[in-house]
């Protein structure tokens, strides 16, 4: 086990950070903790990092207890603060040297490693550059070399696109699937549900602290009884013709509003042909009709009560 | 000692904001040596400056003639009628009157004891000095014609022509037996220092902290494998090299600009003076740098203190010039005692123990100030690190 987090419980006053969270994190695997902002995904990072004193629980990472003095684990984990942290005076060679150089301490193996992250991030034009000149995109590129270039076994990655266009979000995704695939375990976290799904192979919903669920997406999405989100684009439906629908096997909710109508379904083979049937019957007019499988937005749903990005 | 090259990397780019105060300083300076080397020259310097007489002969003579032409050297002659003469005295036309009697050359080549008329404005100070030559001149004759029997006129002129040419240095010596020296331009540049000096400290030092108080760069520091005080250390090691730096450099500046007024004793104590409120500066920052959280922050708390402090403690205008209530005020600032102390040092005329000891503690005072400043900046630092945690 890379990490291990056991109970762990950390409060601001009489604000329960973290409810007595659990969490496994096996070798290789990109983990994801997946939550609404302020579930306490930041603080649960700062606790595994013992950059916050915690009220109780334990932490293992390489399976020895986690400490604010434990050099040996601090050696093999490179941080990817949410914040952009790089030092404004130094460049972008100069960041990413100064923050490996923490790590690295011989001259030769840090140039080679400093060029590897700068080929990693993409930021060979941009080498001479001080941050201030840097775009958000490119920022958020040179926060993550800052934290790689040592090539530690760990990743912790805390919601790193913020800001940040889908262009370089996408370059972002596909780099860190690549420091997996290069050995790494990855500990993701973030309030986009796309991004975790895209790169996670295992996940843990936090709300309020708690770790709701845990598991591989396609588990979480089998936790559900919802099994498919059939939307059709029409408009003026009778009532009718929405009694129609909503006796339909399998149909766990109708929502028809602002012309769209939103049927969710459990699991079933013939859902969305027996949605055509009485749109067809019903002589129902329709601009568009399409199935979606769940997605964690919908786990998230159903779980709480609420959407992911309230 | 990544940590430490950072620093130097962190000043290095906020040199050119700190080179406006240098260049200041510069130009003050260059400002101020001219000035003093003019006064210096006027205190030190002795023109002879010819005063207007008036020249009377009835006697013609070649000592007469002689004479004429070596008192030519100190005065200018104004030619009057003897009806001009008391107006011309009157009306400061001429300070002096020579006349020399009919018969005069031949008495006093005889050895008679015959002299010279004249008349003077009152309490003329340079009549003195017109008499002393006249004097000089015949009781020069004098010995010669005692000792060389038959000297004729000629042979007499030539000698004292030779003798009156020569001249000799004179050496200006205090009264204790020292040479004298001139500490205006050290005391002005090290009081100028404590402006120039503390406002390039708290630029340099308190962009430093702002930088390493960053609660984000903390984080990440504080996520590597280094010891927090291996990189406190060096942080502090930093902080220690760029006040000395500054110091130094400022140090040597002062002598670039005037090595000649620069290498003496008093020069020591300054040097010993500013290097102390140096650390003074370098606590007052490390406060300051405590407080603020904007770089923008830093240029406006840096004019405020450099020029507010500078202004009422005498580091512009001298403390003799300032009202006592200003100055009441102004001992709260480490700069009134520094300036005091510079004050002192340049009043000096023994280095004794009796004489130094009261500007050693004023010395005291500053490096107390420097320690209580250095006390409250760490006591805000912890109890900031235990609100962030």
């Amino acid at each position: 086990m890379i990490v291990k987090v056991r109970n762990l419980v950390k409060r601001y006053g009489n604000l329960v950070a973290l409810d007595h969270l659990s969490l496994s994190v096996k070798e290789g695997e990109i983990f994801g903790l997946l939550g609404p902002n302020g579930s306490g995904k930041t603080t649960a990072i700062n606790c595994i990092l013992s950059l916050l004193k915690y009220d109780k629980g334990e932490i293992e990472i390489f399976n020895q207890p986690m400490s604010p003095d434990a050099y040996n684990i601090k050696r093999d984990i490179g941080i990817v603060m949410q914040n952009v942290a790089v030092y404004n005076e130094l460049t972008v060679y100069g960041n990413i040297d100064y923050f490996c150089g923490l790590y690295i301490t011989d001259k030769r193996k840090r140039r080679e490693l400093v060029k590897e992250a700068i080929d990693f991030a993409g930021l060979g034009e941009y080498t001479h550059f001080y941050p201030k000149k840097l775009s958000s995109g490119l920022l958020r590129r040179l926060n993550i070399a800052c934290g790689i270039a040592h090539k530690p076994k760990l990743i912790i990655l805390d919601e790193p696109t913020v800001a940040v266009d889908p262009q370089s979000r996408n370059k972002i995704l596909e780099g860190i699937m690549k420091l997996n695939e290069q050995g790494a375990t990855v500990i993701y976290t973030s309030h986009y549900m796309e991004e975790v799904e895209q790169i996670c192979s295992m996940i843990t919903i936090l709300d309020k602290g708690r770790a709701i669920v845990t598991g591989t997406k396609e588990q979480l999405k089998d936790m559900i009884t919802m099994g498919e989100k059939i939307t059709v684009e029409t408009f003026g439906l009778s009532d009718t013709q929405l009694s129609a629908i909503k006796g339909l096997p399998n149909v766990i909710s109708v929502d028809y509003k602002d012309n769209l109508l939103v049927i969710k379904s459990s699991k079933g083979r013939n859902n969305l042909e027996n949605i055509l049937d009485v749109v067809k019957k019903e002589d129902i007019r329709f601009g568009k009709i399409y199935s979606e499988l769940p997605t964690l937005n919908d786990v998230f749903l159903e779980i709480t009560g609420k959407e992911l990005r309230d | 000692m990544q940590v430490f090259k950072l620093c130097m990397q962190i000043i290095r780019k906020n040199i050119p904001v700190m080179l406006i105060y240098v260049i200041l300083t510069a130009v003050v300076t260059a400002l101020m040596v001219s000035d003093i080397d003019k006064e210096y020259q006027k205190e030190i310097s002795f023109t002879p400056a010819k005063r207007s007489i008036a020249f009377i002969s009835e006697d013609n003579s070649l000592l007469i003639d002689g004479f004429r032409e070596a008192l030519g050297q100190i005065v200018n002659f104004v030619e009057l009628d003897e009806t001009q003469l008391q107006d011309a005295l009157y009306f400061r036309e001429v300070t002096y009157i020579v006349r020399v009697p009919a018969g005069f050359t031949e008495e006093f080549m005889k050895g008679a004891d015959v002299k010279i008329d004249k008349s003077t404005v009152p309490n003329s100070v340079s009549n003195t000095y017109i008499d002393l030559f006249i004097n000089q001149y015949f009781n020069t004759a004098r010995l010669y014609i005692k000792n060389i029997d038959g000297i004729s006129q000629e042979l007499l002129v030539q000698y004292l022509k030779e003798d009156l040419s020569k001249t000799s240095n004179a050496e200006v010596k205090s009264t204790t037996g020292k040479k004298v020296t001139y500490p205006t331009y050290s005391n002005n540049y090290f009081n100028f220092f404590a402006y120039t000096l503390i406002s390039v400290i708290i630029l340099g030092m308190s962009m430093l902290m702002i930088v390493f108080n960053d609660r984000n760069l903390k984080m990440r520091n504080s996520c590597a494998p280094v010891i927090p005080g291996s990189i406190n250390l060096q942080f502090i090691l930093a902080n220690l090299f760029f006040t000395f730096a500054s110091w130094a450099i400022l140090v040597v500046m002062s002598f670039i600009f005037n090595y000649k007024n620069s290498l003496n004793a008093y020069t020591v104590y300054f040097i010993i003076s500013s290097f102390i409120y140096s650390f003074c500066c370098a606590s007052i920052s490390f406060l300051i740098g405590n407080l603020i959280k904007s770089q923008n922050a830093v240029y406006a708390v840096c004019n405020t203190i450099g020029l507010g402090s500078s202004f009422i403690s005498g580091v512009f205008v001298p403390q003799e010039l300032l009202s006592g209530s200003i100055l009441k005020i102004a001992s709260f600032t480490p700069a009134y005692w520094y300036v005091k102390a510079n004050n002192a040092i340049a009043k000096l005329t023994q280095f004794d123990y009796r004489h130094l000891q009261p500007i050693f503690s004023d010395l005291m005072i500053v490096a107390g100030f420097g320690l209580a400043f250095f006390a409250v900046a760490l006591a805000i630092g912890k109890r900031k690190n235990y609100i962030e945690n």
